[in-house]
């Protein structure tokens, strides 16, 4: 019995240890961290940044009243507490104290009301007391999970923007480099870290290089090369396939004739082929918006090329449509993958062309913006200008038919989902990487170089 | 109030040995935690066949079960028969693909919150209809232990604010004190197990450093000093129970017993000790920045380690400062006493970051250390780990890595027969 029992415990402990990595040595203090990017924001308001890489360096500095934890339930960050009345149309979120905005000035009710009245038009956000009260139209089951969005931080708007995050702003030149240094007063506890350092703009090529030449402590690596990247032996820290690439056709279908087209379009794409070749594995095909990881039934909705359904669908094509297909040029994924699709869509009988400028339908690449399921599907709709689905009781079953309603308006086609990874130097620890891409960065250390 | 010379937690002969106790109460918790799954599954099967039932309507279908999930071969197996047993209650009855009316094919799946299982329901030449039912996902737990020396680890309290130390005191009934940021808890002992009871708030006008440590001593005169960086909170001496706290700088007291009263300052926005010691070790009245230390004594001297910010083992006996660089142990260290042992042993943590922390025991014969137990791997990272007041045991908190719980527990060293 006994053994049995370890047996059963030691196994139980397998599934833990793979998520979470840690050291029994304790955090060092001090050290500048240096990380180069490919994006180039000319500023960090959270209100106009996406998702992304410059909304992980943008977290340094602004922070939500709520963060998702790594199974995607909201936990507390500014925000202490919250609690719906009036049927989930109503909430009440208590504050924090003791929280400083890097101007100085104490996070209370007025500056959050101000600041989410500005993200977000369509609520009613007011103050009772030391609490902020949201209103909305319709029940709001996910609003917690919907305040841990960037574009929901809490911005003091003065003449610049003051977070309360881990880190301040000392050096700002748009586009190209930043330097933040650690919040002394930050409420939960200083970083580790004295400061970091961020090269904006840097090609992957030139990030590879700069981590060669140990010039920077991260770098990222495309989702083509993380399958190299980790066979040269470096250290790759990676996310669930979370990217979304997809054809968006920009106007609901016309007639029969031009749904029948798409149809065929769709059926005709072999995502497999495209994840394998060009994305060298670094994603899953996608027959979903929602990747399965997040939804629990993203399979059900097969990505999988069949010529049937293509022969089937051509079939019913009396005039064979000419649309042109745009990709963003500075992208060279996009462009093979724009390319290969193109290919494809012969044997539905479409005729493609490509085109940097506008176009009939879109190559779309959109980062889940919330591991909450709910959450991140509303996102995604609006990303795609499609109708905002409607929750009610939060349940999968729900969640469901919410996606097939609207893959059903035939405005979308998923293609695949891609993973973001960041290759790492030796010393650096805690660098933690949520499911869907956002970095954890105010637990970082740089530990002693290996000898 | 405590007899102030009591010394807390010695185990009752007459009871099984808290290993063995702790050992089987996480058996039969993890036997009864499965058991409650399987009942779960039951009930999300029922569900599931009920969605299926009132598509198909009674009659005769194929079904095929995949699990793509992290269920077990033996757990699906469970549910493939629970969801055939409920069908047949709604008289739904199962024969071969070639016989039946239509095809259920279910996939067993999950998301990062849920069990998430689909029914595709194919009748005829129609899309298939899909039904979904989900589950939460449960949480586990684990424990393990070592020889020759034999470390047991006795558990405590738990709680989901970080504990930063832990200290027992004896009487009726027995009490612990569990030191968060922002409390002391103070539990009682009744009916077998710990029961959370008065709270005493710490205030701390300025924000605590990010691996928040902090110390509980037990006193004579009073009940209990707490130390935290750049904070001092003293209990009351009288009834009822209360904490008065300050901002204060005075050095930690860094051994309970027989230990020439060395004390040590801590950085007050830190995580380690500055290397500033009160009076200090024999002449030496400095040494590197440290996170731990534990006292070694010898005939006519205390050999003091050190677990250095650099990484390195200090070793100071009043004299001489030694480094021992090739000894890589983690950063937290504390010296305790084995009944059938001469001398003190060391317990050290693992410097390994290949996400398994352990605590292992040491004994120094001379300067070099020499391993005397195996390693008692623990559930998560060691969050604390501190010599208890008898000088015999010690404690230490983990943070579970499963459930983020901070967990206490007693470590105490036992010969192998």
């Amino acid at each position: 019995m006994k053994r049995l029992c370890s047996i059963l415990l030691a196994s139980s402990s397998g599934l833990l240890l793979g998520s979470l990595a840690f050291a029994a040595v304790r955090p060092h203090y001090g050290g500048t961290l240096r990380i180069a990017i490919k994006d180039a924001p000319q500023n960090l308001d959270p209100a106009i940044l996406a998702e992304g890489n410059s909304g992980n360096i943008a977290r340094l500095i602004f922070e939500t009243l709520v963060q998702l934890d790594e199974r995607g339930h909201p936990q507390p960050s500014l925000a202490t507490s919250w609690q719906s009345e009036a049927g989930g149309q109503r909430w009440r979120i208590t504050l924090r104290s003791g929280v400083i905005f890097s101007d100085g000035t104490a996070l209370d009710a007025t500056a959050a009301v101000a600041s989410l009245r500005s993200a977000n038009p369509g609520w009613k956000v007011m103050r009772n007391g030391d609490a902020v009260v949201i209103e909305t139209d319709s029940p709001h089951p996910d609003l917690p999970a919907e305040l841990a969005l960037l574009h929901n931080s809490i911005v003091r708007r003065g003449g610049q923007l003051s977070g309360t995050g881990p880190f301040t702003i000392a050096q700002w030149l748009a586009g190209k480099h930043a330097i933040f240094a650690a919040n002394d007063h930050y409420w939960a506890g200083r970083p580790y870290l004295d400061s970091v350092e961020i090269d904006f703009g840097k090609s992957d090529r030139d990030q590879a290089m700069l981590l060669d030449l140990g010039k920077t402590d991260a770098a990222e690596i495309a989702p083509e090369s993380i399958h190299r990247a980790r066979a040269e032996g470096r250290n790759v820290l990676s996310s669930e396939a979370h990217e979304l690439i997809a054809l968006v056709f920009d106007r609901d279908p016309q007639s029969e004739d031009e749904l029948h087209a798409r149809n065929a379009l769709a059926f005709s794409i072999d995502a497999a082929a495209l994840n394998n070749v060009v994305l060298q594995g670094g994603g899953e095909p996608a027959g979903a918006l929602l990747p399965n990881w997040i939804s629990g039934y993203g399979f059900a909705f097969a990505p999988d090329a069949k010529p049937e359904h293509v022969r089937e669908e051509r079939g019913q094509i009396k005039h064979s449509p000419s649309w042109t297909l745009g990709y963003d040029a500075t992208d060279p994924i996009a462009r093979v993958i724009a390319e290969r699709i193109l290919l494809n869509a012969r044997d539905a009988g479409v005729t493609l062309q490509l085109t940097s400028a506008a176009s009939d339908l879109r190559l779309v690449r959109l980062n889940l913006a919330s591991s909450d399921p709910h959450v991140a599907l509303n996102e995604l709709a609006q990303s795609l200008r499609l109708p905002a689905p409607k929750f009610a009781d939060g349940s999968v079953t729900e969640l469901y038919a919410a996606e097939k309603s609207l893959l059903q308006t035939h405005r979308v086609v998923p293609l695949i989902h891609v993973r973001s990874a960041v290759a790492l130097r030796p010393i650096v620890r805690e660098w933690r990487t949520l499911p869907n891409g956002p970095w954890q960065l105010s637990n970082i250390w740089l530990g002693a170089e290996k000898p | 109030m405590p007899s102030p010379s009591t010394v807390y937690n010695s185990r009752n002969p007459e009871m099984p040995a808290p290993s063995s106790r702790v050992h089987w109460c996480c058996c039969i918790l993890l036997l009864l935690a499965q058991a409650a799954h399987a009942s779960d599954w039951k009930i999300s099967a029922k569900q599931l066949a009920d969605k299926i039932a009132a598509i198909t309507g009674p009659g005769v279908i194929a079904i095929e079960v995949n699990n793509r999930s992290s269920l077990s071969a033996a757990e699906s197996d469970v549910i493939r028969r629970a969801l055939i047993a409920s069908l047949g209650d709604s008289g739904v009855r199962i024969l071969d693909p070639n016989q039946a009316a239509g095809t259920v094919h279910v996939t067993l799946s999950e998301s990062l919150q849920n069990y998430v299982w689909v029914a595709e329901i194919q009748q005829g030449i129609a899309d298939p209809a899909v039904v979904i039912v989900s589950a939460r996902r449960p949480d586990s737990r684990s424990i393990s232990q070592s020889s020759p020396l034999t470390l047991h680890a006795t558990a405590l309290v738990s709680q989901s604010d970080p504990i930063l130390d832990v200290a027992l005191l004896e009487g009726s009934p027995r009490r612990l004190l569990a030191l968060s940021s922002s409390q002391i808890a103070v539990y009682e002992f009744k009916d077998g197990r710990w029961i959370a009871g008065q709270s005493l708030a710490i205030g701390s006008a300025a924000p605590l450093p990010r691996d928040l440590r902090g110390r509980i001593v037990l006193r004579k005169d009073h009940l209990f000093d707490a130390y935290l960086p750049g904070l001092a909170c003293r209990s009351a001496n009288t009834a009822p129970l209360a904490l008065t706290c300050a901002h204060s700088d005075d050095p930690w007291p860094l051994q309970w017993l027989d230990a020439g009263g060395v004390s040590a300052f801590f950085a007050p926005t830190r995580n380690f000790f500055t290397g500033a010691l009160v009076p200090g070790i024999g002449r030496q009245k400095s040494a590197p920045a440290f996170y731990s230390a534990a006292m070694v004594p010898r005939e006519n001297y205390n050999l003091w380690i050190l677990a250095g910010v650099d990484g390195q083992l200090h070793l100071m006996d009043g004299i001489n400062h030694q480094t021992l660089g090739k000894v890589r142990w983690g950063s937290d260290i504390a010296s305790v006493r084995a009944a059938c042992r001469a001398g003190s042993q060391v317990l050290a943590t693992s410097a390994s970051d290949d996400g398994q922390d352990s605590v292992q025991a040491f004994e120094f014969p001379d300067r070099e250390p020499v391993a005397v137990s195996q390693k008692l791997d623990l559930n998560g990272p060691v969050a604390a780990l501190w010599t208890a007041p008898d000088g015999a045991n010690a404690t230490v908190v983990i943070r579970n890595s499963e459930t983020g719980i901070y967990e206490a527990s007693l470590l105490n060293l036992t010969c192998v027969q």
